[in-house]
């Protein structure tokens, strides 16, 4: 292995409990595509790392010859206000690029926790989203293009620098959730928002799933529209329902009132946080979203928050001791996690996730595994049975890394 | 194919459809010659309408059977000549799976069949306060398969996103007639992101049989304006304002001085002569609208508008979007002949490339005529000719591709709903190298190893996909079992 932007190995560099041969610290792209073109004359497996927020997502590497750091790809090559667009090397963390974005006033309207740390290429790798899903989508909805290195060390593009573009196939939704198993994302292109000139976040106390429901569907009537929805879990089944309006201040102000009044009408207390109180709501949010050494995303039916209560949230809340369970009520997505306190608690885990997830799959849905220590890997499946269209799936990846080189056995189905 | 050939394929696929849907007499199959592009013609070996899923995987088994092409097919309204058959090739039409199959309020979703027709589905739900977002101009005739398979979009787009925003499922049946379901009502299948891909796939990855769309509360309120400018420039410096400002209308719309003329002289509407006009929807709260809508217009003011008008009611409001939704089709009053393009620009640039398009129509002795989506720079510059002049319709030919080269020097793109089609193929190279079409083909490669779907459309020369790839490295794991191979 040629020197370049190589270093040895630290014990942290380490992913699910293997050392990787060699770390690679590229400082651009083109350093990037020799240090994959390399690997894949050399026939080397490959890991692509950003802040390593997710890298416990998956099955862990089968092997791990090269980690790929996109540490020092860290250039926001474009901003473009006027056209709301911002161009972005992968290892750039989103705490960095809000800042640039901020001074001309616009955002990237993706929010996952820990984003001094995460990594632009790594939330399009692993999907990772907050709150704010619930009006802007995920980098899958705001991602417009991508220059990848491919498994052969070729750098491709897909989509460009426009919002609208239908030209070939839309590599970018291909990559984003692919967890770096098709190519290493190096650039990104992002559809931005301006940023709000107000806020307002709400809370209701204590709702039972019944109760939750019936107050969305209300908030749908009156067609209100939420930038962030979220529910979380308290003792007894019950959910602490937060709301956030974000825009101009006099309709953000109308539609806190409006929300104030609709949870009059229907005898539920509502409380309207000041700044500080909004500020330390969305942190605790952010770390209920990254507690436990046990921790699964959960996906069903928005309606379905009764059964995911009785049949998810509960058996792994009584198995882990205590879980933070938080629920996008608009979305139907949760996520759940705790940490075992012992062996005995550690099996309970493992004995809870596969009927947690058998009610899910029953009505379309699906959990997967996002952290776990060792003993419940090998009980549990990180991704659950394989999807219906696994060979397709496996057939992309092979026909993009036919060496089977990159991240091997992270994906779903051994992918 | 030969004749005999084509008569047992008739045969097998009337085993499958029923005879009454299979079509192969020269008359019946010239109406699926061509799609809105109506300058391309090709005659299919034979068209067949399937009724059901299982009736479609049947019917691209027999067609691979017989070594012929499979071109599917909407209601033929591309204007990128998507659904152009090629010789020999079976058209699967599926305009008679047109049933809604289930909808789901509370959730936010629906699944049709893709021959139901786009304002169907908010037809269907509109009673009870929802909607399907996408709205392409053409939503009264154009299918939910034929949206899909072109991302299409609509004026409301700048807010609400494209087709792929709308779409949570797909049921698709691959080149080799098998089954596979991509996504679904639950988000978040684990998994690639398949349905992203197939969604603007432009028929080349499978055929779609279902899809299950997302579906949307209708806004509390909606406020338009009308506003007239002196030329294009002031126009394009209100969108830009407009934009900066913060505000996201629903839709920006912009027409320029002949587009303005012919969608008067269509719909009888009392439209000034001017050099532009934007046509703009705020909506959502409408304690929201009220303020954006009175700051653009302020913008608008600002920019230069010479007068702003807003609809005195629902009535006057669609009379207004009617006229721009006219426009397409109302330019065959002000010239014989004409080209529809559809190319993307940065939007802070509209106002010079406009400026550019016209000195470049004039130096071809040709007329533009722009009506277009202002809000994402998406142009439809509509390029006008006579053919009974000798040269005229090539010299619009050329018009317009280097209208497109335009675009993408300004770092924009082809195309922004149209789709690529036969029409735009050999321009993806002009936007794309070749390690970038290299990688789309590999993907294509991967669905469609024969290249059997929709031939002729999107790759200016199809990489050919040789064997499935290897050699495979055995891993330990697969002894086990727990890991694959193919
Ligand atoms: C007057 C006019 C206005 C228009 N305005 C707009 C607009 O505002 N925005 C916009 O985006 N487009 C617009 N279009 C273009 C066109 O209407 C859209 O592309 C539309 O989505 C095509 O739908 P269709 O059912 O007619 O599909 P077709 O034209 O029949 O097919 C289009 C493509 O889809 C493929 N296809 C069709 N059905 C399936 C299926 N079930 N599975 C897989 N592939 C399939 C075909 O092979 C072809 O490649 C307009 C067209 C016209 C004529």
């Amino acid at each position: 292995m040629s020197a370049g932007p190589y270093r040895p190995p630290r014990a942290e560099d380490a992913v699910l409990g293997k050392m990787p041969g060699a770390v690679a610290e590229p400082a651009s792209i083109e350093e990037a595509a020799a240090v994959v073109a390399e690997t894949s004359r050399d026939g080397k497996s490959l890991l692509f790392a950003g802040g390593g927020t997710d890298l416990e997502v998956g099955g862990a590497p089968e092997a791990l010859d090269v980690l790929l750091s996109t540490r020092r790809l860290d250039r926001v090559a474009e901003h473009a206000p006027s056209d709301q667009i911002a161009v972005v090397e992968a290892g750039v963390p989103l705490a960095v690029l809000a800042q640039v974005l901020a001074a001309r006033g616009q955002r990237l309207a993706l929010d996952p926790p820990l984003p001094e740390r995460a990594t632009v290429g790594g939330v399009i790798a692993a999907n990772a989203f907050g709150p704010r899903r619930a009006r802007y989508g995920t980098a899958r909805d705001l991602l417009i293009g991508v220059t990848l290195v491919r498994a052969d060390g070729r750098l491709a593009r897909g989509g460009g620098k426009v919002v609208k573009n239908v030209a070939g196939f839309d590599m970018p939704r291909l990559m984003t959730g692919s967890l770096g198993t098709l190519g290493l994302i190096a650039t990104a292109t992002f559809r931005l928002h301006p940023l709000p000139e107000a806020s307002a976040t709400l809370s209701v106390a204590g709702l039972a799933p019944g109760m939750l429901r019936a107050l969305l569907g209300r908030i749908r009537d009156a067609q209100l529209e939420p930038d962030s929805v979220v529910a979380f879990r308290t003792g007894g089944g019950r959910f602490d329902l937060a709301v956030r309006f974000e825009g101009f201040r006099p309709s953000v102000a109308a539609q806190r009132d409006r929300l104030a009044r609709l949870c009059g009408e229907a005898s539920l207390g509502i409380e309207a946080l000041d700044e500080a109180a909004a500020r330390a709501l969305w942190e605790r949010h952010d770390e209920a979203r990254r507690a436990g050494t046990v921790r699964v995303k959960v996906a069903a039916l928005p309606s379905a928050l009764d059964s995911v209560e009785r049949g998810v949230f509960a058996p792994l809340a009584d198995a882990l001791g205590d879980a933070a369970c938080v629920w996008y009520p608009t979305l139907g997505i949760g996520f759940a996690g705790g940490s075992p306190r012992d062996a005995a608690s550690v099996a309970a885990a493992a004995a809870a996730l596969p009927s947690a997830r058998r009610t899910l799959a029953e009505s379309g849905g699906s959990l997967v595994l996002l952290a776990a220590p060792e003993a419940v890997r090998t009980a549990v499946d990180p991704w659950g049975d394989a999807p219906s269209a696994v060979s397709l799936m496996r057939a992309v990846k092979l026909r993009l890394d036919p060496g089977r080189r990159l991240a091997p056995g992270r994906f779903v189905a051994g992918i | 194919m030969s004749i005999a050939a084509v008569g047992g394929l008739a045969g097998r696929m009337a085993e499958i459809v029923g005879e009454r849907h299979v079509l192969a007499d020269p008359a019946e199959l010239s109406t699926y010659e061509c799609d809105g592009l109506t300058g391309y013609r090709v005659r299919p070996a034979l068209v067949v309408l399937p009724g059901s899923t299982e009736e479609v995987a049947a019917v691209v088994k027999a067609a691979r059977a017989a070594g012929a092409p499979i071109v599917p097919r909407g209601a033929g309204t591309g204007l990128s000549g998507g659904a152009l058959p090629v010789e020999g090739a079976v058209v699967v039409a599926l305009s008679r799976m047109k049933r809604i199959l289930e909808i789901d309020l509370e959730n936010g979703w629906m699944r049709v069949e893709p021959g139901v027709i786009n304002l169907d589905v908010s037809k269907a739900i509109g009673a009870r306060g929802f909607y399907y977002a996408p709205d392409p101009s053409s939503q009264s005739v154009c299918t939910i398969g034929g949206n899909v398979a072109e991302n299409s979009g609509g004026a409301h787009c700048l807010k609400y996103g494209f087709t792929v925003h709308h779409v949570r499922g797909a049921r698709v049946v691959l080149a080799d007639g098998s089954v596979v379901d991509l996504g679904g009502p639950v988000l978040d299948a684990p998994g690639y992101d398949l349905l992203g891909v197939v969604v603007g796939s432009e028929g080349l990855l499978g055929i779609v049989t279902e899809v299950v769309l997302r579906i949307l509360r209708k806004p509390e309120a909606t406020r338009t304006f009308f506003a007239t400018f002196p030329s294009t420039d002031e126009a394009g410096a209100a969108v830009s304002a407009i934009i900066a400002s913060g505000i996201v209308p629903a839709a920006i719309e912009m027409m320029d001085r002949l587009a303005i003329a012919a969608a008067k002289a269509a719909t009888g509407l009392d439209w000034p002569d001017v050099g532009a006009a934007l046509l703009m929807d705020a909506d959502g709260p409408a304690s929201e609208v009220e303020l954006t809508s009175e700051n653009a217009i302020e913008l608008a003011r600002k920019a230069g508008a010479i007068e702003i008008r807003r609809p005195r009611d629902e009535a006057e409001r669609q009379l207004m979007w009617k006229g721009r939704k006219s426009a397409f089709a109302a330019v065959g009053r002000i010239s014989p002949n004409y080209f529809v393009q559809d190319g993307v620009i940065p939007r802070s640039e509209i106002a010079r490339v406009l400026r550019e398009i016209g000195e470049m129509a004039a130096r071809a002795g040709l007329r533009v005529a722009n009506v277009f989506h202002a809000g994402d720079g998406n142009l439809h510059p509509l390029v006008l000719y006579d053919a009974a002049l000798p040269g005229q319709e090539k010299a619009a030919e050329e018009l317009g591709g280097d209208i497109l080269r335009l675009c993408v020097r300004y770092g924009g793109s082809i195309t922004g709903e149209h789709g690529v089609g036969s029409d735009k193929a050999p321009y993806m190279a002009v936007m794309f190298s070749e390690d970038d079409l290299d990688t789309m083909g590999l993907v294509r490669c991967a669905f469609d190893p024969e290249l059997a779907l929709n031939p002729g459309k999107v790759f200016p020369t199809p990489r050919l996909c040789g064997d499935k790839p290897g050699p495979f490295r055995p891993h330990p794991e697969e002894a086990a079992g727990r890991i694959w191979r193919e």
